[in-house]
């Protein structure tokens, strides 16, 4: 695993997009916004994965997508190896794409019904010609197909014929054909079944090892997050608000809902129900039409006081553990941010991961 | 026992052939009860539940073989009418998807209030009344106020606890719910499944809760019921299960999912896909994914074991159940 | 109308889905799954949606019925002279009104032209004027409809207040205005009429299509690839949302052949001599109590080939999205 002092490949700074509300048929007239991501930072380096988790609305799919820039920010920057991607086109933003591929949560939705499995994984040679000769693409295609753990003869197959878990190496597949340097992964397990999900997951880490790729891999499952991440972020409502190491951030939270977020979870542990302190949240997310004042989750938090609803909280090292050296010192966006433990701590004689035989390829 | 199905068959019939969905599945919930059904996409877990709920559509669907009893009578008997009274009174099931499970043309309260004026005669004012009351008790902020919104202005908790509301209206003996929190986000997901739990405890209902989550099962069932293309591998109080698995598929689910408190290595990975019901697999179904498996499972059905020492409480369906327990993966 | 056979599973191999996700999200994996990695399991030809499609138009009775038809007046509106030695305008007085009789089967009309023999010929009007009105409606329709939905913005407003507008004018009353100006006797006003009253329909099919398909994902991964638009469209986006079009022209094209008929029959539409059911079922018309024959036959020739299209259209539609029903 690559720790956080390795080179940075991509850094965003004031990541914002905010969608117009607009009324009226013809002539369009704007009468509020929706701000789907609302000042996001953070760095990523080589060969890293970065968690970004958060609940259905956080922005943090719209984050996946400025990244590959399927959408272009309202404001911020996303720059890539120094080079501020959000304002390229044409030559210069089709180079740059061909370093920085996703992978989507969808595997029904992602590859085109009406095209066999070799011409989608061979279409990005066909967008970028240079990568790859033509007389060379079959054989890529083939070994791609191989690289996912899929049999290569299946090139001329549709989509159709292939099962969830077999559909996401496929469009895996795709997203390593121009040996990119950065992958974003938006949600890419949870629509798949549980048994077919660690196989993605697995097969995703050992990509990562063997074409030395970085990960942006977002996901509302905290568990699969901290399985696979170096650094996690959580969100809520446009912003991040608890960054950090995964265990500082799994085992030493200091946000509140970073806190009530990970109690929530449930652990597949029934002797744990007994002795987990759970937080449950009142409240929905309030809508990112109408964010509220101060710090964005004070409508649902039990330490909320009037501070927070006045002041913005910073994304930073809270003042209390400014000077510690500990694990709670990392940057969490709360006025009254303080340690508590809500995941029980690993047992040290715990079962261990069963040596069970190599998944499939 | 409140309700037992007794070795149910359902076939899908299609054009391309029959797909055998639900194979000989045999399970019992109490009073006071909460049986989890565990299983993937396809396992059967959902048909199973919507046969015993008399809402398949028939056809495609078409139950085979089998017996579903319930308060001692078999539903699969009885005629339409008496099958309808059973439903809502007796039974109700819980979806997962809220919004389309609710009309969106009537209101929440004309919905909850319609239950008392069909079944029980009430009059629209007492229903009105009694819709404002079930919706306090779901724990829905200003009940009075909203009772008149329609579901659209309802978040997704909130809507999932209307459709609680609805299933409880005719204080049911038993409550299906089919993975009620899938769709709702974590922190809201342990808002409804605490009231769930705890409206359970309070009415002495029985509830069969069908989900593919481990630790929602782990979080509030008391027994749970393992199924893979059509049958139950494992049943077993929910202890035991977690602390030893007596089935290779129930133990490569549980080591296959990453766990919040534990940044483990490798996954885990149970191999090969899930089966094809037109081609369930002769034998075992599971034989061609499960690392145990020796001949006797290609061409054996395995029965249903009971686990030694479990007093009757415990079965597996592997011929192999001992060597799984003590955690041999490779037999 | 016999219910079509259920093709079920074919273009989407869930395709009984339906019942079984009843609010489960349970959906039962009844795919033709290869066999895994491992190579377990039958193999398996690769088959396109297009080839699934067929494959199950062939099974489809509806189709084989409605496609001889077809195939039957396609034929004959090329060569009539196949099935009748007459000539429609050859016609006897004398013979007026008279019924069947021995080498004329459909008798003659009032004209004492040989009703059979017109009726041939007829076929040839009606699926000239339907097979190119629809060319032309579902060219012009899905190419505006098709680049407002991928663009979207102000084009596209415009464009869905101009069909708006089109879908306001009623047709029978447009065609007596537009068409009653026009002095030329071809078929070309008849089809450029239809036209301009058509392609609003198939546009809003298209650009709902487009829309859609567009917010695929695998159309999005396309563009993260930086695909231009012009693949995009042609690659990804079109063949997927040509199917409903398709549908739609097809039953459009029997009621562009009952249009044709309507405005000739109201004078407007075809006139002698061109041979046209339309003005056959006109003339016919006042003779009903007297010679129903003359009124029959045009008219059952007419009603069986508008049916036979929606019917292909019906069938066409269940191949291409057996969920649809």
């Amino acid at each position: 695993m690559a720790d956080t002092t390795a080179e940075t490949i991509l850094e965003v700074d004031g990541l914002v997009k905010h969608y117009p509300l607009t009324r009226g048929i013809l002539f369009k007239k704007q009468i509020g916004e929706v701000k789907a991501v609302d000042g996001v930072d953070f760095r990523l380096g080589r060969g890293e994965t970065l968690g970004i988790v958060g609940e259905s609305g956080c922005g943090k799919s719209t984050v996946a997508r400025m990244l590959v820039n399927l959408e272009r920010p309202t404001a911020g920057t996303i720059k890539y190896k120094g080079e501020d991607i959000t304002r390229l086109s044409g030559r210069a933003l089709k180079a740059v794409r061909r370093n920085i591929q996703m992978v989507f949560q969808d595997p029904y939705t992602s590859l085109n019904p009406r095209m066999t499995v070799g011409d989608i994984i061979g279409e990005p040679y066909e967008i970028h010609p240079e990568v790859a000769p033509k007389g060379d693409r079959r054989r890529r295609v083939q070994d791609l197909l191989d690289v996912v753990g899929l049999n290569p003869e299946y090139v001329n197959r549709y989509p159709h014929q292939f099962s969830g878990g077999q559909r996401q190496r496929i469009g895996i597949a795709r997203g390593l054909a121009l040996r990119p340097e950065i992958i974003v992964a938006d949600e890419p397990v949870s629509a798949l079944d549980v048994s077919v999900q660690a196989q993605v997951v697995n097969l995703l880490e050992r990509l990562q090892d063997e074409f030395d790729l970085s990960y942006v891999f977002i996901a509302h499952d905290l568990s699969i997050v901290r399985h696979i991440s170096d650094r996690v972020g959580v969100m809520y409502l446009g912003r991040i608000v608890e960054t950090g190491r995964d265990a500082e951030i799994y085992d030493h939270p200091t946000h509140p809902y970073t806190q009530a977020l990970l109690s929530a979870v449930p652990v597949p542990d029934p002797e744990a129900r007994e002795h987990r302190e759970r937080i449950i949240l009142t409240g929905d997310v309030p809508s990112p039409a109408n964010v509220p004042s101060g710090c964005r989750f004070r409508t649902r938090c039990w330490k909320a006081q009037e501070r927070c609803a006045l002041e913005v909280p910073l994304l930073a090292v809270p003042a209390e553990f400014r000077f510690t050296e500990g694990p709670a010192a990392h940057d969490s966006a709360c006025h009254f941010a303080e340690e508590k433990q809500v995941v029980p701590p690993e047992e040290p004689g715990g079962e261990p991961p069963a040596e069970g035989p190599e998944s499939a390829p | 026992m409140l309700l037992e199905v007794r070795d149910l068959h359902v076939e899908f019939r299609t054009r391309d052939g029959v797909a055998k969905a639900v194979n000989g599945v045999a399970y019992g919930v109490d009073e006071g009860e909460t049986l989890a059904v565990l299983g993937e996409s396809g396992s059967g877990k959902s048909v199973t539940a919507q046969a015993v709920m008399g809402i398949l559509d028939t056809p495609p669907a078409r139950i085979t073989g089998g017996e579903i009893l319930f308060q001692g009578r078999d539903l699969l008997t009885l005629k339409e009418d008496e099958r309808r009274k059973v439903r809502g009174a007796g039974m109700a099931m819980i979806f997962q998807d809220a919004l389309s499970a609710l009309n969106p043309v009537l209101s929440v309260g004309d919905q909850l209030g319609e239950m008392f004026v069909v079944h029980r005669g009430m009059s629209r004012k007492d229903a009105r009344a009694k819709a404002v009351e079930l919706m306090d008790r779901v724990r829905i902020p200003a009940a009075a106020d909203r009772v008149r919104d329609y579901p659209h202005q309802f978040s997704g908790g909130m809507r999932q606890r209307i459709m609680i509301a609805m299933a409880l209206a005719l204080e049911p003996a038993l409550i299906i719910a089919d993975e009620p929190t899938t769709a709702l986000d974590v922190t809201v997901q342990a808002q409804v499944m605490d009231l769930l739990a705890e409206l359970r405890r309070e009415l002495h209902m029985g509830l069969i809760l069908i989900t593919h989550d481990l630790g929602v099962v782990a979080d509030v069932a008391d027994r749970i019921a393992v199924m893979y293309a059509g049958r139950i591998v494992e049943s077993a109080p929910v202890h035991d299960i977690y602390k030893a698995p007596a089935h290779p598929y129930t133990r490569g689910l549980l080591d296959s999912i990453p766990r919040l408190d534990q940044k483990g290595h490798e996954l885990y990975a149970i191999k090969g896909l899930p089966p094809n019901l037109m081609r369930i697999p002769p034998g075992c179904a599971f034989h061609p994914r499960c690392p145990m498996a020796r001949d006797v499972c290609r061409t054996d059905v395995p029965p249903q074991a009971e686990v030694e020492g479990s007093g009757g409480a415990r079965r597996s369906a592997c011929f192999f159940w001992r060597e799984c327990l003590d955690g041999r993966h490779d037999g | 109308m016999p219910e079509p056979q259920q093709p079920e599973g074919v273009i989407a191999p869930t395709g009984m889905g339906g019942t079984m996700d009843l609010g489960a999200g349970e959906a039962l994996t009844l795919e033709k799954t290869p066999g895994g990695p491992e190579g377990t399991g039958p193999q398996e030809k690769p088959r396109s949606l297009w080839s699934d499609a067929w494959r199950d138009l062939r099974r489809n009775p509806v189709f084989i019925v409605s496609a001889l038809v077809i195939l039957f007046l396609v034929v004959i509106s090329v060569r009539p002279s196949l099935i009748t030695s007459g000539n429609p305008l050859q016609c006897d007085l004398a013979k007026a009104q008279e019924g069947s009789q021995p080498g004329h089967p459909f008798g003659f009309d009032g004209q004492g032209c040989d009703v059979y023999t017109r009726t041939v010929y007829g076929t040839r009007i009606s699926i000239s004027v339907g097979v190119l009105a629809t060319l032309g409606v579902a060219l012009l329709g899905s190419l505006l409809g098709g680049l407002a939905g991928f663009y979207g913005g102000v084009w596209d407003s415009i464009l869905s207040r101009i069909t708006d507008i089109f879908f306001a004018i009623p047709v029978v009353l447009g065609g007596l205005v537009l068409l009653s100006v026009v002095t030329s006797n071809t078929v070309w006003p008849v089809i450029g009429f239809m036209v301009l009253l058509g392609w609003p329909q198939i546009s809003r099919i298209a650009r709902g299509s487009v829309i859609t398909t567009r917010q695929n994902d695998y159309v999005q991964a396309a563009r993260a690839l930086g695909a231009s638009n012009s693949r995009l469209l042609l690659r990804h986006i079109a063949p997927n949302a040509v199917a409903p079009v398709i549908v739609v022209a097809t039953i459009a094209l029997g009621t562009y052949i009952a249009l044709e008929a309507t405005l000739s029959y109201l004078g407007v539409g075809l006139k002698p001599p061109t041979v046209s059911w339309g003005i056959d079922i006109s003339s016919a018309s006042a003779y009903i109590r007297q010679a129903p024959h003359m009124l029959l036959w045009p008219a059952g020739a007419l009603a069986i080939t508008v049916l036979a299209f929606i019917m292909l259209g019906d069938a066409v539609r269940d191949a291409l999205d057996p969920k649809l029903r």
